[in-house]
């Protein structure tokens, strides 16, 4: 930190400086793509990241934070991106009031806003089969928040209302959307509104966290869909109009119908520190998104057990993702029916099996943090992700599934922060 | 009264030289003349961000660099927190944008002259450096 100008603080701003990044390697012993970028080839796409915020202090009241960071780009798995993760100004009129517009990243999971930065948590990485829950984190907009200061515990309510563009990122195993030659991933544009209430407990050792969000959903320019038919299959390119194919009939893409869709979503968390350096951590988010991808209808949960000992601290967690029952059900439908209609549509029938998004899937992972420094820390976690019906998570390859798959994962990193 | 303060500041220097107190000295909070007593609860909640004020008056909570032994005893014995503890906290509370740490100063001399010098500054220094007249909030 670089306290500025501390010699006339009532006129001047008082600006600190602060920097982080983590440089993550990760490798599985599978060929497929795990979480856009981890195959057995190893890659530092999946957890690098670098990042530097200014924290700007006008008056004891004033002040306003800015954070920039360089990341795997969210609208593309081959390039990198420079984005603005933070940018607003805070007004605290008193001490238990705290405000503050512009840019913010919501307090989803108890990890959501500090994510980028590694230096915070001894995980890895953060449990996505709960941390994906959310369609985006961070919204434009406004925040305010009113905390009782108790005994041991102080409780704060956050309510927050914002809008924010972002992507949905989707993975056809043998085809996308347009194009019918090639696997590989699109990224929808997204227009998010989302509005929240968040209770924290929170005293030096312990954390609980409740939270409803209520997002709404929408394409910049078009209409979403809102489910699929079983119909005739699309007739093919060239052939007269009027033309309807026999059957058997297509699972297809019904009408887009809807002008946008709700996602309310609720979180709970708790971080409970236990005798002996001991520390609990659980969170569960589940959302319901009333698209075609009923798949993104789901829920996650994870439970964490970690002890500090000495700079060490090792951790073992087990975590869940699953999506509705029907979505499922309907994935499986999709697919079988690839085996049934013509040949030259079975991709297309993967292809909507695919557009269903569906989750399900768990990981064990055993890890542990070493702090070098206060303010960095170098991880090393093996996880092993088995799948179910399907999983988004997983890039399956031309002809095959992302279910029933075991995938292990081996992950190195460096985190800090100056 | 301020010179009376800065009298006292400068004894206190010669008195116990500038390098600041020993480990195992009692350690005392001081701050500017217009700032009110401070229980324990209080002092944590300023130097954890939590609160800014002590009534309706603003304060600056200050620091010793890190590494500063005294620093360590203030932590220690003031705040009941490790510097791993506190600099761990400081890291989440900076990163999930609810302000950055109390701003650090490299000596005691540093802490004395900044409370006295402004209104709302808060500091802890080792008894041995307490001017006379200066205002002690807490004894740790």
């Amino acid at each position: 930190m670089l306290p500025l100008a501390l010699a006339a603080p009532a006129q001047a701003v008082d600006l600190a400086w602060s920097g982080f990044g983590t440089l993550g390697y990760a490798q599985s012993d599978q060929p497929v793509n795990y979480q856009r970028f981890i195959d057995e080839k190893g890659t530092f796409k999946r957890d690098s990241v670098l990042g530097a915020q200014v924290d700007a202090r006008f008056s004891q009241q004033w002040g306003a934070t800015l954070q920039v960071k360089a990341a795997p780009s969210n609208h593309s798995d081959a390039q990198w991106q420079a984005s603005l993760a933070w940018a607003f100004v805070s007004w605290r009129p008193s001490d238990d009031w705290l405000i503050r517009a512009g840019k913010l990243r919501l307090p989803f999971m108890l990890n959501t806003e500090n994510a980028d930065v590694g230096a915070t948590y001894d995980f890895v990485r953060l449990p996505q089969e709960v941390y994906s829950i959310a369609p985006t984190t961070d919204v434009v907009g406004l925040s305010i928040s009113k905390t009782w200061f108790g005994e041991t515990f102080d409780w704060t309510a956050e309510a927050y209302s914002g809008k924010a563009s972002t992507y949905w990122r989707y993975y056809g195993r043998d085809r996308t959307i347009d194009n019918a030659r090639s696997a590989g991933s699109w990224f929808l544009p997204i227009d998010m509104k989302s509005s929240g209430l968040v209770l924290t407990a929170r005293s030096m050792e312990h954390t609980v966290r409740v939270g409803y969000h209520e997002g709404e959903a929408s394409r910049p320019g078009e209409r979403m869909g809102s489910g699929f038919n079983y119909a005739a299959c699309p007739p093919p390119p060239g052939a007269p109009a009027g033309t309807v194919m026999p059957p058997p009939y297509c699972y297809n893409l019904g009408a887009n119908d809807l002008d946008k869709v709700r996602v309310p979503i609720i979180t709970l968390g708790a971080s409970v520190s236990l005798p002996e350096h001991f520390k609990l951590t659980a969170e569960y988010g589940k959302s319901k998104i009333g698209s075609a991808s009923r798949g993104l209808n789901r829920w996650g949960g994870y439970v964490a057990l970690s002890k500090r000992i000495g700079a060490w601290t090792p951790y073992v967690y087990y975590a869940k993702v699953k999506s509705k029952g029907d979505a499922l059900s309907m994935y499986e439908q999709f697919n079988g029916n690839a085996g049934v209609v013509n040949p030259a549509y079975r991709s297309y029938q993967r292809l909507m099996a695919d557009l269903l998004a569906d989750y399900d899937q768990s990981t064990v992972a055993v890890g542990t943090s070493f702090w070098v420094t206060t303010k960095s820390v170098i991880k090393a976690e093996w996880s092993q992700v088995n799948t179910g019906v399907a999983s988004s998570f997983v890039d399956a390859p031309v002809g095959g599934e992302s279910g029933n798959r075991r995938i292990d994962v081996l992950s190195l990193s460096y985190s800090f922060t100056f | 009264m301020t010179r009376i303060f800065a009298r006292s500041l400068l004894l206190a220097s010669l008195l116990s030289g500038a390098a600041g107190g020993g480990a195992a000295e009692e350690i005392v909070v001081i701050a500017h003349p217009t700032l009110p007593k401070a229980d324990r609860p209080t002092l944590l909640r300023l130097y954890t961000g939590r609160t800014v004020s002590i009534g309706m008056q603003s304060v600056t909570p200050l620091n010793l660099s890190a590494g500063n032994p005294l620093r360590e005893k203030f932590l220690k014995d003031c705040l009941e927190q490790t510097e791993e503890q506190y600099t761990g906290y400081w890291l989440v509370r900076r990163y999930v944008g609810k302000g950055a740490p109390p701003p650090e100063l490299s000596s005691v001399d540093e802490v004395l002259r900044y409370v006295q010098d402004n209104p709302g500054a808060m500091g802890y220094v080792p008894l041995s450096r307490l001017p006379r007249n200066a205002n002690v909030v807490f004894r740790c």
